[in-house]
């Protein structure tokens, strides 16, 4: 068997003194969508911010290995490079930052840490049209500074056009589903679906198995108090959405 | 005469001493040798201790001898050159600008060394008289040249009523320790819309001194832009007077500071009449182990009921030795007015960072791009494209600069 696309063993992460991550193991092979589901506050973005590469977390036990490599040891932009990619849950508005000049810029910063030529003005414009027609984007949004006066639906589809320019091994969409409307929540779907493919892996946060109706995924895990407690497949979702999560806490949980 | 004994002149001071005797200005001298140069018990020099600051001056300029290039050259531009002090020919000026020499200096008489010192020494200073609507952007190129010297310059600019038109003053000039000190006496007619910019470029080792005093007629619409970008000391005085109901001012300003660099930019706006509003928007970037000053003053008269002003100060500390300051006032004397300040002064945030690295962009030039986002609401502030692709370029230089 090839070594897999993302190997998180016991990992174990301390903020501000508070161990939020209490030994997380999660393997994810290429080719496949894991879905992970948990109640508010059990650490889904700590986990999704940890192997993105975050600084103010301090990983205390246990490793991450991408592609076999030690992701924990590089940097933001070499774990993009790498191809790891984060779907904030919260996207970030900076002002002052032009959109076009952020999409350029990465796109070109990828490029370049993969040795090939910076995308020519024409190219790079024909790649946003096009990605961002397939994701139901209006032109203008482009033009303002990077999700400045965004609505909550419109920085999560902007999220998913970053992810379709940047083309990663992994990504991780954190709750992208949450703020969409029912229409949004299909054009997103769908272009995660355009994504997926036998040498890509996704990890898929969110509540709600209506998501999971539009991106199947392989493997549902159930995350409680800085853990995986469960793993399953998709019928998983379907259980937790008829149960809650009471079932799954650890006897020790709060 | 019985003066009052002077304290000891600094080696500076009796510099300037000396100069005001040898250029005839023996009242000026003799004032001079009693008050000195400011320390920071003087409020508006606070931040700025000239007497500590001005360790030398350098003789007083003589005729240039040829010029260097210009450091920012705008594209269809007309240039004026006040070489040294003297104004040069300019050729043909484009319709609706007049350019003449007018003797002596053009600031107003104020309590203020800088000034009083411009007055005293500037011998003939360039007039600029706009009508109409002016295409071509007018640029005051003013040098410093040859070996390092003290030089004083003069200019006057009247925009007549209903004039449109864009004037940009830059200060450069040859590799020395000059030492510079500009006057500029603006008046801004009625109904006029115009945008006044002020450049600092001058060498690393030099230390500038800029006076510019606005006067706003009625329904003017009035846009004023310092930047400091050049001497190793520096300071920009602004003095801005609402003169005429109905105008509105827009006052940017930039201190980009590194090195054992000192910026300080001073503003004292007055509301004297009804009915005028103003927003002042002055942003300060340091590394190294510079220091970066904002003094912000707007004044309110006791007629000027209506006044809306509010004034801003962004600072952006790039290294934990760098400095920035800020003093912003209000003093208004008018009940029915809308006023206020505030300040805001931090590193880069991480949070934004982080955010543009995670899609790839090293650090270096992630906070490049933030850097450049902070200053670009000063940039953009310029409407003609030229200017502001130029004010760009030396945000430019600065940010590609070694530190
Ligand atoms: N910087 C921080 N300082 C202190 N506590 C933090 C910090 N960041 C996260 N936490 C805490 O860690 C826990 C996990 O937060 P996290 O955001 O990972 O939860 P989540 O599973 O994503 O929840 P949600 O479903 O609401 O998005 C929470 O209790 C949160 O308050
Ligand atoms: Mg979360």
């Amino acid at each position: 068997m090839s070594t897999p696309l993302l190997e998180i063993r016991n990992l174990h992460v301390r903020v501000e003194d508070n161990e939020i991550l209490k030994g997380v193991n999660l393997t994810l092979n290429r080719g496949e969508v894991h879905a992970v589901m948990g109640r508010n506050g059990s650490g889904k973005s700590t986990l999704s911010y940890v192997l993105a590469g975050r600084e103010d977390y301090e990983v205390v036990e246990g490793e991450v290995l991408f592609d076999g490599e030690n992701l924990l040891e590089m940097e933001p932009d070499e774990r993009a490079a790498a191809g790891v990619f984060l779907a904030f849950q919260y996207p970030i508005e900076i002002p002052g930052v032009a959109t076009m000049t952020f999409l350029k810029a990465a796109m070109n910063a990828q490029r370049k840490a993969r040795g090939e030529s910076e995308l020519t003005t024409p190219d790079f414009m024909k790649a946003v049209r096009d990605a961002s027609g397939l994701l139901d984007i209006k032109q203008d949004m482009l033009k303002r500074p990077l999700n400045v006066g965004f609505s909550g639906g419109e920085k999560k589809r902007a999220e998913i056009l970053q992810m379709a320019l940047l083309q990663p091994k992994l990504a991780i969409l954190d709750e992208t589903d949450s703020g969409l409307d029912i229409d949004a929540l299909k054009v997103v779907s769908e272009g995660v679906n355009r994504l997926r493919s036998a040498d890509r892996a996704m990890l898929v946060i969110t509540h709600y198995q209506r998501l999971l109706n539009h991106i199947v995924p392989d493997v549902v895990h159930v995350f409680s108090n800085g853990r995986v407690v469960e793993t399953g497949g998709k019928e998983l979702a379907l259980e937790l959405e008829a149960k809650g999560y009471a079932d799954f806490d650890e006897p020790n949980a709060a | 005469m019985n003066v009052q004994t002077p304290v000891r002149l600094s080696a500076a001071e009796e510099a300037f001493v000396g100069q005001l005797e040898s250029a005839g200005a023996s009242a000026a001298a003799e004032r001079f040798r009693i008050i000195g140069l400011p320390t920071r018990r003087v409020e508006s020099y606070h931040y700025t201790d000239l007497k500590t600051l001005l360790s030398a001056v350098p003789p007083l300029a003589r005729a240039a001898k040829g010029a260097s290039a210009p450091v920012i050259d705008i594209p269809g531009a007309y240039r004026i050159v006040i070489a040294n002090g003297e104004v040069q020919n300019s050729g043909t000026a484009p319709n609706g600008v007049i350019v003449s020499k007018v003797a002596g200096a053009t600031l107003t008489t104020r309590d203020d060394v800088l000034m009083r010192l411009n007055s005293a020494l500037v011998s003939e200073s360039v007039s600029v008289e706009l009508t109409g609507h002016v295409d071509a952007v007018v640029h005051i190129d003013r040098r410093m040249e040859g070996d390092a010297a003290h030089v004083q310059s003069g200019a006057k600019i009247a925009f007549a009523a209903g004039t449109k038109a864009t004037v940009i003053e830059t200060v450069s000039g040859s590799d020395a320790a000059h030492m510079g000190n500009a006057g500029s006496y603006v008046s801004v007619g009625e109904g006029a819309e115009v945008t006044h910019i002020l450049v600092d470029l001058s060498a690393r080792q030099a230390t500038h001194f800029a006076s510019v005093e606005y006067r706003l007629a009625a329904n003017a619409k009035f846009k004023s832009v310092v930047v400091n970008a050049g001497a190793n000391l520096a300071r920009a005085q602004i003095f801005a007077e609402f003169t005429g109901e109905g105008t509105h001012g827009d006052f940017y300003g930039l201190n980009l500071v590194d090195g054992e660099q000192h910026k300080d930019i001073t503003l004292d706006v007055t509301h004297g009449v009804p009915h005028t509003t103003s927003s002042e928007l002055y942003k300060q970037i340091a590394r190294g182990r510079g220091k970066a000053v904002f003094q912000g003053k707007i004044n309110v008269a006791r007629d000027a009921q209506k006044t809306d002003a509010k004034m801003m100060m962004q600072g952006l500390l790039l290294s934990d030795e760098a400095e920035i300051l800020a003093k912003p006032e209000l003093e208004i004397f008018a009940d029915d007015v809308v006023c206020g300040h505030g300040a805001t002064c931090g590193d880069l945030d991480d949070t934004w960072l982080f955010y543009l690295m995670s899609r790839g962009i090293p650090r270096a030039e992630a906070e490049t791009m933030l850097i450049r986002g902070f200053l670009a609401e000063i940039v953009d502030a310029v409407e003609a494209e030229h200017v502001a692709q130029a004010l760009g370029d030396i945000v430019e230089v600065w940010l590609g600069k070694a530190v």
